[in-house]
């Protein structure tokens, strides 16, 4: 379970944010751009770093004090699918794996599975530096997954893709939180994508704060905010 | 780039080598006969081991200490590299004889570190470890700030990456960073190189025995004239040149993945 009180101030906005999350549940971060979406997320994954407040999951104290980023094991995908450009797709899936974990039967089988269905076959010896944007954030999603991580994080993840692409990727991520059982909070300023990715509950932030939480029906008749009518208005 | 602005490139890049390189041509200068008989080839080559094996034992520690502390100084706030970078140009700013200067005078045996060295029976002016140390200070800025900017270049989110995989600092830097920056160290370390062996100045000053390259240039000058120091001047170009190129080579290869 994640419980998370993020106070970060920003040059031009205090964000200041309340935040539970049951495990295997999704939630949709929505809001303008501008709004902290991103500070959020940063400051839970431990990219940055909180002014007050605190982030526990499952009872690990993320912050204060700040935890190593290496010992919090979640997940965080970015538009930038961060893939290391010196090694290969394959290398990349197995970089957050420890050798001696990656030599179980196990952990191949579980990698094999990745591989397959995320249609990463033909990229499996490619340089990571070559392949195309789209095939980059399956192999970040494929990386992220193989820790198999309690807690996914995802900034905006499909920016710049196209609308097919965007729905497999969204299939894929809820394929595997049912398989693995990750909590997830996915970023994003397309309404339409958060609500396929996390349809039960939202919450929308606006200058920092929160102004509303529910359900997308609930979002959609009731807007708490005229800002919010208009973002979630059809062009 | 169209094809005919990648020949005014080339064209223009081709000028600028031949304009570097047009001092060269005084190799072929009327200077009579070189002179190459035993009397100059003796030290020129003992000067030439000299110069490879302790500028090479320099460059090792250059590396081995220089390394950590650009990584350091990369993931400093702004204000402490500014310190930093300003303690690093103080030695390479100076004109080279005068840190030759202040090298004798510091570890000589009249300074105070120089005579407690010099109980221990360590040497610190005219010997392979004053020669070794003098290319330490002489190298030591230059691949220290190159390698802050190489590291400088890696992607912060990679590192960042690395380490929410589950990677601790000291393997992010090795899976990561170093990899990563490694034709900027590349470039660096063969810039401290050059520097380092080609160093007159303050070696003259500190480890005039045992003579490397460009001091035996000298000597040769001083004792034999230009003849016999034009034949010592292929020399340096032919040892000193290939091990920065190789760097450069080995660190371009796979560049673009």
């Amino acid at each position: 379970m994640l419980k998370a009180h993020i106070i970060k101030n920003r040059r031009d906005l205090e964000v200041n944010v309340t935040l539970e999350l049951e495990p295997g549940t999704a939630v949709g971060l929505f809001g303008a751009s501008g709004a902290g979406k991103s500070t959020v997320l940063a400051c839970i994954a431990g990219i940055e770093q909180p002014d007050d407040g605190f982030v526990q999951l499952n009872g690990l104290q993320l912050f204060p004090p700040s935890l190593p980023l290496h010992r919090r094991a979640l997940g965080y995908m970015t538009q930038e699918p961060g893939l290391f450009p010196h090694l290969s797709v394959s290398e990349n899936i197995y970089f957050g794996i420890a050798k001696a974990l990656a030599a179980t039967a196990r952990q191949q089988q579980w990698i094999a599975t990745l591989r397959d269905r995320l249609q990463l076959d033909p990229l499996w010896h490619a340089p990571a530096a070559l392949i195309s944007g789209g095939q980059a954030r399956r192999v970040a999603l494929a990386r992220m997954l193989a820790r198999k991580p309690p807690l996914v994080l995802l900034d905006e993840p499909f920016a710049g893709l196209d609308r097919q692409l965007v729905r497999e990727l969204i299939d894929d991520l809820i394929f595997w939180s049912r398989q693995i059982g990750f909590s997830m909070i996915a970023v994003d300023h397309q309404a339409e994508v958060l609500k396929r990715l996390c349809p039960q509950q939202a919450i929308v932030l606006e200058q920092g704060k929160i102004v509303q939480r529910g359900t997308w029906t609930e979002l959609y008749n009731a807007p708490a905010t005229p800002l919010l009518g208009s973002l979630l208005a059809p062009l | 780039m169209s094809t005919s602005r990648h020949w005014m490139a080339r064209g223009f890049s081709a000028l600028f080598a031949l304009a570097l390189l047009y001092p060269f041509t005084a190799l072929l200068a009327r200077i009579g006969p070189w002179q190459w008989g035993a009397e100059v080839r003796g030290p020129a080559l003992a000067s030439v081991r000299v110069s490879l094996l302790l500028t090479g034992f320099a460059m090792v520690i250059i590396v081995a200490v220089g390394t950590p502390v650009a990584a350091y100084i990369a993931r400093c706030s702004t204000r402490e590299r500014l310190w930093w970078q300003a303690i690093l140009l103080v030695p390479i700013l100076l004109p080279p004889l005068a840190l030759g200067i202040l090298l004798t005078l510091a570890f000589g045996p009249y300074g105070s570190l120089g005579a407690i060295l010099e109980h221990l029976d360590l040497r610190l002016t005219n010997s392979a470890a004053a020669f070794i140390v003098t290319q330490i200070y002489v190298g030591m800025g230059y691949y220290v700030l190159g390698a802050v900017a190489a590291f400088d270049a890696v992607p912060t989110i990679l590192q960042k990456q690395a380490a929410l995989l589950g990677l601790p600092p000291a393997k992010v830097f090795l899976r990561v960073t170093l990899p990563l920056s490694r034709l900027g160290l590349a470039v660096a370390l063969s810039i401290a190189w050059v520097r380092a062996i080609g160093e007159f100045g303050a070696v003259v000053v500190t480890a005039y025995y045992p003579s490397g390259m460009p001091v035996q240039l000298w000597v040769n000058l001083q004792s034999f004239g230009l003849p016999a120091v034009m034949p010592l001047l292929v020399v340096f170009l032919a040892v000193a040149l290939p091990l920065p190129w190789l760097v450069h080579v080995l660190a371009q290869r796979n560049r673009h993945a």
